[in-house]
């Protein structure tokens, strides 16, 4: 086994109505060799619907907050760093 | 004396409740653990998502002892062994699947308080950026000629 484990494991199908639902979730696993040490962060990626015309459609599950807050963080650190030039450069 | 030590240090009961420990660390991994159970309100269905961490690390350890050839007016002495470890899991609402006769969609969950506070540590980073400039031109006064 590996220490580092990437995937998307899908899940059972759930029927609502005459619609098939299948849950896609992104599991990173990291376990390190001869240490007890491990670390697994497991987030929804996707769900498949399946409509009875047999049409599929993957349907994101985006997180919002997190998306969010490096945004911003990452706007602040640049802000930061065009503050710093502009007075430098005054 | 002699029995107790040839015995493995970890109990069995210590064994299992590592065995156990990493069994339901594991399953964190599952996709059940990510998707709640559907709820149901009318024709429309609920799934909950949520996004989970899981971290976990122990560790076991063992002594030693005295025998017989050393000291040989003295009984051998004990044997110690031990383990101790620690976790945290962490979880969040991500989103809720929608499941209506109209169709299926995904209303995401927002947390607010975690975006103000990101929002709060970005102006920090920007005044403070500026504040420590201002005080680089002030530090030096202006040479004469």
């Amino acid at each position: 086994m590996s220490w580092f484990e990437h995937k998307i494991n899908a899940g059972e199908a759930m029927q609502v109505g005459d619609m098939e639902i299948t849950p896609l979730a992104r599991v990173m696993k990291i376990q390190l060799p001869g240490k007890h040490v491990g670390l697994i962060w497991n987030r929804p990626q996707a769900v498949v619907v399946k409509t009875p015309d047999g049409q599929e459609s993957t349907l994101p599950v985006i997180d919002v907050t997190r998306v969010t807050v490096w945004a911003i963080l990452g706007a602040g650190v640049l802000g930061a760093l065009i503050i710093g030039v502009l007075l430098r450069n005054k | 004396m002699d029995e107790e030590m040839t015995e493995t240090p970890l109990g069995d009961s210590g064994l299992e409740t590592f065995q156990d420990t990493m069994e339901e660390f594991l399953a964190t991994a599952d996709v059940g653990v990510v998707y709640g159970e559907p709820i149901e309100h009318g024709d429309t269905v609920i799934i909950p998502t949520a996004e989970v961490l899981c971290g976990l690390a122990f560790g076991v350890g063992s002594g030693g002892g005295t025998s017989t050839d050393e000291k040989q007016d003295q009984p051998a002495q004990g044997f110690g062994g031990g383990g101790g470890g620690g976790g945290r899991v962490l979880s969040r609402p991500v989103a809720v699947v929608v499941a209506s006769p109209e169709g299926v969609r995904v209303e995401p969950v927002v947390d607010i308080t975690k975006i103000a506070l990101a929002g709060l540590t970005a102006l920090g980073f920007m005044v403070g950026m500026m504040m420590r400039m201002s005080q680089h031109k002030t530090a030096f006064p202006e040479i004469e000629e």
